[in-house]
């Protein structure tokens, strides 16, 4: 039985239609992203996905945040889509990933704000 | 629920978003990558408190002082960011807790 | 004095809730205040994760006041939770100094 399948509570039923419907709204490499994320976070375990609405939020509004910015999906999620979900969960190798967004946090603002100098 | 109902429903999140776009663009900018790393990190504050409205208000102050992003909150953004959290669960370790807490899946 | 910072923390919360003690005040004020005391790198992005902080552990009570120039302002006093924690602050800088103080007259 898949995760999907596992959700019979109604509300999480409206709170997942009402993701998919942002996801729809993104565009086709963002969506596919979405489509892995969802995938991988789910293979966490066993249970009724109630926790990790909250961390699905956050990724959805990650890419509609990164999307509206005209980032490449690489350059957010990095080409390693299961450990970023690993990361997401606070799984192993969870801290390693912080310090990298961390880097990525500060790189990009000194890019940008580079440009906005220059 | 989601992050930006919790900005109490669609409207409130465009009338948030509509500040952050009247922000100065180094303000902007400092802004949008912030919080595209506090959406990996997770901290509950996203959906439970007000952490987001609150920068905003923050940076606000910032502009009407005059001062530049980097001179109010520092150099080192991603330090600024841990501090505001600091001490705040994530919503990885709430997930993480759901298991120690109830070990076995509990079906409803 | 230069790189107080590492040296710094942990006692500038304190120090923000003593400033807060002494009177109603805002972010921009306690920073210039600790400016003033001679902590020259202290900037209102720290000060202003340590209000969040005091706010979050229920510490202080936040009024928003109109201001002159900008927008509102945010205005911290402390309640008695608050109190008590600078009560206990001040019991444990007590304890750290006068055993640090001892250390170094024990060296004669």
């Amino acid at each position: 039985m898949t995760f999907w399948e596992t959700i019979t509570g109604s509300d999480l039923t409206r709170e997942w239609k009402a993701f998919e419907a942002r996801a729809q709204q993104l565009p086709a490499e963002y969506r596919s992203a979405w489509e892995q994320i969802k995938g991988n976070i789910f293979a966490y375990g066993d249970f009724t996905g109630r926790n990790l609405m909250p961390i699905a939020d956050a990724a959805l509004g990650l890419l509609e945040e990164a999307s509206a910015d005209g980032q490449p999906i690489q350059e957010v999620l990095g080409d390693d889509i299961p450990a970023f979900c690993a990361a997401l969960a606070g799984g192993e190798g969870a801290r390693t990933y912080r310090d990298r967004w961390r880097e990525q946090l500060n790189r990009n603002v000194a890019r940008k704000l580079g440009r906005l100098g220059g | 629920m989601g992050i930006q109902d919790v900005i109490e429903g669609k409207k409130q999140w465009r009338a948030h978003v509509a500040r952050v776009k009247a922000l100065p663009p180094d303000y902007q900018i400092v802004y949008k990558e912030m919080q595209k790393y506090l959406f990996k990190v997770g901290p509950i504050d996203l959906s439970e408190g007000r952490l987001l409205p609150d920068i905003v208000d923050f940076f606000e102050e910032g502009v009407a002082s005059g001062k530049g992003v980097l001179q109010l909150i520092g150099p080192d953004v991603a330090a600024f960011c841990d501090d505001l959290i600091k001490g705040t669960r994530t919503y990885a370790d709430v997930y993480q807790e759901s298991f120690t807490a109830n070990p076995g899946p509990t079906e409803k | 004095m230069d790189d107080l910072t590492e040296m710094l923390k942990g006692t500038l919360e304190g120090c923000v809730l003593e400033i807060i003690g002494g009177e109603e005040t805002y972010g921009y004020a306690i920073t210039r205040r600790l400016n003033e005391l001679g902590f020259a790198d202290v900037i209102e992005g720290t000060v202003y994760t340590i209000l969040l902080r005091l706010e979050r552990n229920g510490l202080v009570e936040v009024t928003k006041r109109p201001s002159e120039v900008g927008p509102p302002r945010k205005f911290y006093a402390l309640n008695d939770a608050g109190r008590a924690e600078l009560a206990t602050f001040w019991a444990k800088w007590q304890y750290v100094s006068s055993r640090i103080d001892g250390l170094k007259e024990g060296r004669r």
